[in-house]
C-alpha cells in the first residue's frame, strides 16, 4: 500500500485548528488519514498548525480541521476562536473545505451553553446552537448520508457527548441517524453541513473507517484549488473491513445511552 | 450503591446480621471455588459479586473490623506493579499482606480480597490490606475502606468512554481525599501538575515522591502528552525536563505554578540500554539517601519503584530492606512479561491506553533487530468500546522495524488499519480474529530462537495466556 503514484503535482493545504488543545479523542487519525490517502495518490499535502492566539488568513486553505476537546479547553478555544471568526466564515463562503468534530463542531454554531456554566460563544459559521444535557450519548453510530458525487453512502462511528445541537433553517444534517442519537437525540439527524462545511459528533476517529468520506473531503479540496478533478481509486478492503465491523456494532448496539454498560460480561 | 443499607443494621438484630455476613462470605467463596474449577474469569470478581449481593456491606463489616493497615493505590498507570512492589517491602518488612488480584480492582474484584481472605465470620488476621483500585471506582470504594494510605500514581488520558472527561475523574478524586481524616497519609506524584494539586484543602498530611534528576528524561513532553497546560491560568507549561508523557519538571510561566518540594526525590538515574535491565536511582528520603536497583526496565518501573516506597514510609514499615524486597520484584502478569515457548521467546505486554503503549514500543525499539508482532485487542465491559485511542498511538516510530504482523481480537480491523495508516505495508499485516490461530500464526512466522512481541488489551492478554498455560509456557496467574 504504501507505493507511491506518480507525482500528480497537486497540493492540497490544510489547516489544522489547535492541534494540542483539541485534540481529546484521537482525532488526528482524521489527519493521518487524509495525508496517507493523498500520498498514496501521488497528491501533496502541506499542513499547518494553527494555534491560540494565531490569526491567518483562512481563506488561503483549502481544508481546515477542528476536533474535539474537553470542556476545559473548550472554554480557552471558544474565546480564542473569537479572533478568528470573520475569517474562518469568510473562508466557509468561499467553498473552503471544513470538518469539525465533537466541540469542534459545536464551536463553529452560534454557541454551546454548558448544562452548568456560562454559554460559550461560537464562530456562526453553521445556524445552529449546542445545550449542554444531563446525560451522555456513549455509542456507537451509524448515518445514511447522500452527496452528489458518493449517492447515497453509511457513515459509521462512535458518539461521546452530552451536548444536544439543534440546526437552524440555513444548515442542513450531515445525515439521518440508523443508530445512535445524533444531535440531540430527538429529531433523527446527524451532524451539520453548509457549502463545503462539515460537522458532526462521529468519532473513532471519523475519517479513517469512512474513506468515502475522506476522499470526498480531498476530492472537494482539490476542486477548491484546481476545479473539476477525478481521484484515483484505491485498495480499501481494510478500510472497508472495519467499516463493516463498526457498523454491525452500531446495529447491535442500537437504542442503548451508553455502549460499555450495555456490554454483557460475556462478549 | 445500594450501601445505604447501614442505616438499617441498627434495627437489625446483630445475630441476623452476622448471619447474613457469614452467608455472604461463604457464597462468595464457594463461587470463587467453582470459577477455579471451571476457569471462568481466573475466580477475581465473581466470589465479590456474589458476597455483595447478599450482603451489601461485606466489604465494610471485614474491612472495617480489621486492625491491618489499609492502602489504597490509584492513578491511570502503574497500579499493579507499585502494589506489588508495595507487598514486597511489607512482605520483607515481615508483614502480612492481603491484596485484590491482577485487574480486578472494580468493586466486586475489591470485595473478593475481604472474601478470599477472611475466615467465614468476615475476620481477616493480614497485617497490610493493599488495594489497586480503578480512578472511576475510588469514590465507591473509598468510604467502604477507610484506608489509612492513598497512593496516587498519575492521571492519564484513559478509556474516556469508561471514565468520562480527565476533569471529571479529577473532580472526583479530589473530593475523595478532602473525605480523608487527618490520620491518613496522601502520597502524590509531584511531577504530574494535576496529581500534585490535588488535597489542597484534604485534612489527611500530603506527601509527594517524584523525579528531579537531569539524567534521564527530553526537554519537551510526547506529542500524546494530556495536560500541558496551567491547572490554574491555563497558560501553557515551560518544561526544564519531560519523564514520562506530562510528567516532568513543569512551571506556569504566567501564575508561577509549579511542582512542590519532594519528600521523596530521585536525584539521579541510570536506564539500562538495551531497554531490559535494571535502571539504577539515587533517592532522597526524609530517612537518607538510598542507592537503588530496580530490576524492571523503563521509567515507568522508576516511578512505581518510589511509589510503593513512599507507600511503605507512609504505612510506617522500616525500609532497610527495601533493595532485597525490589529484587524479588519480577514482570508483573503482562508487563513485558518474557516467556518461553519452545526454541522461540515471547514477550507479552498488557497495554490499555497511548502512555503504555507508547511505553511498550519505546522499550521494544531498544531490543536489537527487526521484529514479529502480535497485537490483540478486544471490545468488553473492561476494554471499553471506544477505540479511538490507538491512532494516539505512535506506531509510526516502529514500522521501519517491523517484519510482520498478526492483528488479533474482536478489533482486529481495527489494528489492521490503525498499521496500514502508520505505512505498514498492507502485506505483512495478517488479521485472524481467533487468539489460539493467532498465536500460533504470529509463533509460525519467529524462526527458531527468535522473539515474539506481543501487545494486547486486557480480555485478549488474558486469554492468550490461558492458552500459554494450557501449553505449560506460563504458570496460572493466581498461583503467582
Ligand atoms: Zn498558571
Amino acid at each position: 500500500m504504501s507505493e507511491n503514484k506518480t507525482d500528480t503535482g497537486m497540493v492540497i493545504k490544510i489547516g489544522h485548528l489547535y492541534p494540542t488543545l483539541m485534540s481529546v479523542a484521537a482525532d488526528r487519525g482524521n489527519l493521518f488519514s487524509i495525508e496517507r490517502r493523498c500520498k498514496w495518490r501521488g497528491i501533496a499535502t502541506e499542513v499547518e498548525p494553527i494555534f491560540v492566539k494565531q490569526t491567518p488568513d483562512f481563506t488561503k486553505y483549502d481544508l481546515i480541521l477542528f476536533h474535539g476537546g474537553a470542556d476545559r479547553e473548550m472554554e480557552i478555544a471558544s474565546r480564542d476562536i473569537q479572533h478568528k471568526a470573520s475569517s474562518l466564515r469568510e473562508a466557509a463562503e468561499s467553498n473552503t473545505v471544513f470538518l469539525s468534530v465533537c466541540a469542534g463542531y459545536q464551536l463553529l454554531g452560534h454557541y454551546y451553553k454548558p448544562f452548568n456554566g456560562p454559554e460559550l460563544k461560537g464562530v456562526g459559521l453553521f445556524d445552529m446552537y449546542t445545550e449542554g444535557g444531563s446525560t451522555r450519548f456513549m455509542t456507537h453510530m451509524a448515518l445514511e448520508c447522500k452527496f452528489e458525487e458518493t449517492g447515497t453512502k453509511i457513515l459509521v462511528g462512535y458518539e461521546n457527548h452530552s451536548g444536544r445541537t439543534y440546526l437552524g433553517p440555513k444548515a442542513q444534517p450531515l445525515g439521518k441517524v440508523l443508530a445512535g442519537w445524533g444531535n440531540n437525540g430527538k429529531d433523527g439527524v446527524e451532524g451539520a453541513r453548509y457549502k463545503n462545511a462539515f460537522g458532526t459528533y462521529t468519532h473513532g476517529p471519523v475519517l479513517p473507517k469512512n474513506p468515502w468520506l475522506t476522499d470526498l473531503l480531498i476530492q472537494r479540496s482539490l476542486e477548491h484549488r484546481y476545479g473539476k478533478v477525478k481521484l484515483l481509486p484505491l485498495d480499501d478492503s481494510t478500510e472497508n473491513a472495519a467499516h463493516a465491523a463498526a457498523l454491525k456494532l452500531a446495529m447491535e448496539f442500537k437504542g442503548t445511552m451508553s455502549a460499555i454498560e450495555a456490554t454483557s460480561w460475556k462478549r | 450503591m445500594q450501601t445505604d443499607n447501614s442505616n438499617n443494621d441498627s434495627t437489625t438484630p446483630s445475630g441476623l446480621r452476622k448471619a447474613r455476613l457469614a452467608f455472604a462470605i461463604s457464597a462468595g467463596k464457594l463461587a470463587g471455588a467453582s470459577g477455579r474449577l471451571f476457569h471462568i474469569g481466573g475466580g477475581t470478581s465473581l466470589p465479590g459479586m456474589i458476597a455483595r449481593r447478599i450482603d451489601p456491606n461485606v466489604l465494610k463489616s471485614v474491612v472495617g473490623g480489621s486492625k491491618a493497615k489499609k492502602i489504597v493505590i490509584t492513578g491511570s498507570n502503574g497500579k499493579t506493579t507499585t502494589a506489588r512492589m508495595t507487598a514486597a517491602i511489607a512482605d520483607a518488612a515481615g508483614r502480612s499482606v492481603s491484596q485484590n488480584r491482577t485487574g480486578s480492582n472494580l468493586l466486586q474484584g475489591i470485595t473478593s480480597v475481604a472474601v478470599n481472605f477472611s475466615d467465614f465470620f468476615g475476620r481477616m488476621e493480614s497485617d497490610v490490606l493493599l488495594f489497586e483500585i480503578d480512578e472511576a471506582t475510588i469514590p465507591l470504594a473509598v468510604p467502604e475502606i477507610q484506608p489509612d494510605v492513598v497512593v496516587i500514581t498519575n492521571i492519564f488520558r484513559d478509556q474516556l468512554d469508561r471514565y468520562g472527561e480527565l476533569y471529571a475523574v479529577a473532580r472526583a478524586l479530589d473530593e475523595m481525599l478532602e473525605s480523608l481524616p487527618e490520620t491518613a497519609t496522601i502520597l502524590l506524584n509531584g511531577n504530574d501538575p494535576q496529581v500534585a494539586n490535588f488535597g489542597r484543602n484534604a485534612k489527611a498530611k500530603r506527601i509527594f515522591f517524584g523525579l528531579e534528576t537531569k539524567d534521564i528524561g527530553t526537554p519537551v513532553p510526547e506529542q500524546s502528552a494530556d495536560i500541558i497546560r496551567c491547572i490554574h491560568c491555563n497558560s501553557d507549561f515551560t518544561y526544564e525536563v519531560a519523564y514520562l508523557s506530562h510528567l516532568g519538571l513543569y512551571r506556569c510561566p504566567e501564575c508561577g505554578y509549579t511542582l512542590p518540594d519532594l519528600d521523596l526525590a530521585v536525584t539521579g538515574a541510570t536506564l539500562a540500554e538495551n531497554g531490559e535491565g535494571p535502571s539504577k536511582i539515587t533517592l532522597r528520603t526524609p530517612e537518607g539517601e538510598m542507592n537503588l536497583e530496580i530490576p524492571l526496565p523503563g521509567i515507568h518501573n522508576i516511578y512505581n519503584a518510589v511509589a510503593a516506597i513512599g507507600a511503605a514510609m507512609a504505612a510506617g514499615f522500616p525500609l532497610d530492606s527495601v533493595q532485597t524486597a525490589l529484587s524479588n520484584i519480577r514482570t508483573a502478569f503482562g508487563r513485558m512479561e518474557k516467556i518461553q515457548a519452545g526454541d522461540k521467546t515471547i514477550y507479552l505486554s498488557f497495554v490499555k491506553n497511548p502512555t503504555s503503549f507508547n511505553l511498550m514500543l519505546r522499550l521494544i525499539a531498544q531490543h536489537p533487530g527487526k521484529k514479529h508482532l502480535l497485537l490483540a485487542m478486544s471490545h468488553t465491559v473492561v476494554d471499553g468500546q471506544d477505540f479511538a485511542w490507538l491512532w494516539d498511538v505512535e506506531f509510526e516510530d516502529l514500522v521501519s522495524d517491523i517484519l510482520d504482523a498478526v492483528c488479533s481480537g474482536n478489533k482486529t480491523e481495527e489494528l489492521a488499519m490503525r498499521l496500514k495508516y502508520a505505512e505498514v505495508s498492507t502485506d505483512k499485516i495478517s488479521l485472524i480474529e481467533d487468539r489460539e490461530a493467532a498465536l500460533d500464526a504470529a509463533l509460525k512466522q519467529v524462526e527458531p530462537g527468535g522473539t515474539l512481541y506481543i501487545m494486547s488489551g486486557y480480555t485478549p492478554t488474558q486469554e492468550l495466556r490461558r492458552i500459554m498455560q494450557k501449553r505449560g509456557w506460563v504458570k496460572h496467574f493466581w498461583e503467582e
